[in-house]
């Protein structure tokens, strides 16, 4: 994966017509509802966000390999410290500092070759990681020789580094693989995707609370219409993954429908408990980070598993 | 089982630039980090390039909030001030700074806050409000305020008078005040040039003052006011 290579490969370049057609469409059906006199500066908002996002997210995967690894270490870790801010954890310096570091690790796991043997990514340090990171954590009252409020501080920690750091990095762990364009490029877009159906299907024909308690805005409606749309992208998308048989088809689209809305879920009822409404405000229109990948954050690992189920360690870490 | 506490940080709905600007300011790692290796890249340019000379570090007191008060005649003697205290103060440490200058775009915001830690002063409009948020400062143990009490940069080489604020700040209280005097600014770095020229700079730091024998009176003011003028003065005039 080079910016060479990105130029010849069709599979990127087919995905930057698709998704360059798309915002063109998106900002014309704005400009629609504007001039027949509807109120559109709350998608206008949303809708600039997506303009700073997607250049910066193909401009990346364009510089290849190595920039993906570093921008998802670099989105996971900014993404642990709105979370280690809106807990509090971020006081606590010296388990911030450790799970920074742990997800640098993580970085630099996907990106050295397995010592021995002969792909990228070292899979079996990715993977050993999470062992000696939480060991880590679980170490520092005992350096510091206090136990008053040290569970909440270690637990914190623990759900920071497994959930934003490792589980997010399979996302850039993936990048090593033969079919890299194409899996990097249909998860950020099917996952993005369905956010956008799931909310279009909600406001359209939402009646029923999905879960009241947790993100009163969604519903019942708007997760199975997002869950169909996702069911049809990845035959649309078959480019992306030509060696895939049909049934890997429908996996692929009940990973990407069930597990983003599950990631969804997850961030709301983290910031319903500590109650704050938007995780940070980094993107205009969007509110923090991980108001954003929340989505990706669940799907990634899920998916990276299942492709690995399929087809084998070997088919995942080979350059 | 006792419900778990959470903290979130007072300025999560704050974009940079409001985050930046605010006072007092959240810390930040990343944050602390520059500051205290471009304080260590400062110590070791003002030594070398500007042959910076300190006398009287022993006067800075050990312990407890204090006020360093100096003559001003350039941006140099804000970079001399932040070098007199020792390093392990320096992210308590606040120069105040006239926020219409200092604080006026996002990287001139993101310069003064980062690498400076400065105090956004409000000369202009809202003066008392900002000397309250400098008392509040230094009510907290171990925390330095850096005050040019000339208010701007003198053009002359003679120094301005002292304004009120300094009095108003210190009138009822005990705190310590520590007069500084920095010579060669005027010629190191002319008001109106870019870049500080390679020439000498000393820095006196006097015997610090206390002023809580006098009552809180208008008189009390112009009454400090002139004695930390004076003090400042008389170190000039050692100098020469």
């Amino acid at each position: 994966m080079t910016y060479q290579a990105a130029l010849q490969n069709e599979v990127f370049l087919t995905y930057l017509a698709i998704i360059a057609g798309l915002l063109l469409f998106a900002g014309v059906m704005i400009l629609i509802l504007r001039v027949s006199g509807k109120n559109v500066s709350g998608v206008w908002n949303t809708y600039r966000g997506w303009l700073v996002m997607v250049p910066i997210v193909i401009g990346t995967i364009f510089l290849g390999r190595t920039a993906i690894i570093a921008g998802v270490a670099l989105l996971a870790i900014f993404g642990f410290k709105e979370f280690a801010r809106a807990t509090g954890l971020y006081n606590d310096w010296w388990m911030t500092g450790l799970v920074y570091f742990g997800i640098i690790l993580l970085g630099v796991a996907s990106y050295v070759p397995d010592p021995r043997l002969d792909y990228d990514g070292w899979y079996g340090f990715f993977m050993a990681l999470p062992a000696f990171v939480v060991g880590a954590i679980l170490l520092v009252p005992i350096f510091r020789n206090r136990a008053q409020g040290q569970l909440q501080q270690v637990a914190l920690a623990i759900v920071g580094f497994i959930y934003f750091g490792w589980m997010f990095s399979h996302l850039g762990f993936l990048a090593n693989t033969k079919y890299a364009y194409g899996y990097i490029l249909y998860l950020i877009f099917a996952v993005e995707i369905n956010d956008i159906a799931a909310f279009t299907c909600g406001k359209l024909f939402g009646k029923h609370k999905l879960r009241e308690n947790i993100s009163p805005n969604k519903t019942i409606e708007g997760a199975v219409g997002a869950i169909i749309i996702s069911l049809g992208i990845p035959w649309l998308l078959w480019f992306s993954f030509p060696h895939f048989e049909p049934w890997h088809l429908v996996v692929t689209g009940l990973v990407v429908g069930v597990g983003g809305q599950l990631g969804d879920l997850v961030i709301s009822y983290i910031k319903r408990d500590i109650g704050i409404k938007d995780m940070g405000v980094m993107i205009q229109g969007h509110g923090g980070i991980l108001d954003r990948v929340d989505s990706m954050i669940f799907v990634a690992p899920i998916f990276f598993h299942v492709i690995r189920w399929i087809h084998g360690i070997r088919e995942v870490a080979v350059s | 089982m006792t419900e778990w506490e959470y903290h979130p940080s007072p300025d999560i709905d704050e974009s940079m630039s409001e985050s930046l600007r605010n006072f007092p300011r959240q810390p930040y790692m990343l944050m602390y980090a520059i500051r205290s290796v471009v304080a260590m890249l400062l110590r070791g340019w003002m030594r070398v390039y500007h042959r910076l000379r300190i006398d009287g570090r022993s006067n800075l007191p050990a312990n407890g909030s204090y006020i360093l008060v100096c003559n001003h005649t350039s941006h140099l003697d804000t970079l001399c001030m932040l070098c007199s205290v020792p390093l392990r103060q320096i992210h308590r440490t606040f120069p105040a700074a006239a926020a219409d200058y200092f604080f006026s775009s996002l990287p001139r915001s993101a310069i003064s806050a980062i690498l400076i830690n400065a105090l956004p002063f409000d000369r202009k409009i809202k003066g008392a409000e900002s000397l309250t948020v400098c008392s509040e400062l230094l009510k907290n143990e171990g925390n330095v305020l850096i005050i040019f009490p000339e208010g701007t940069r003198t053009t002359t080489g003679e120094m301005g008078r002292f304004r009120s604020g300094i009095g108003r700040l210190v009138v009822g209280t005990d705190l310590a005040v520590v007069p500084c005097y920095l010579d060669g600014g005027t010629k190191a770095w002319p008001k109106g040039k870019a870049l500080p020229r390679p020439r000498k700079l000393s820095l006196s730091i006097g015997k610090p003052k206390n002023y809580s024998h006098l009552d809180q009176s208008s008189e009390s003011v112009i009454a400090i006011c002139k004695d930390l003028q004076d003090a400042v003065a008389e170190l000039g005039r050692s100098r020469q």
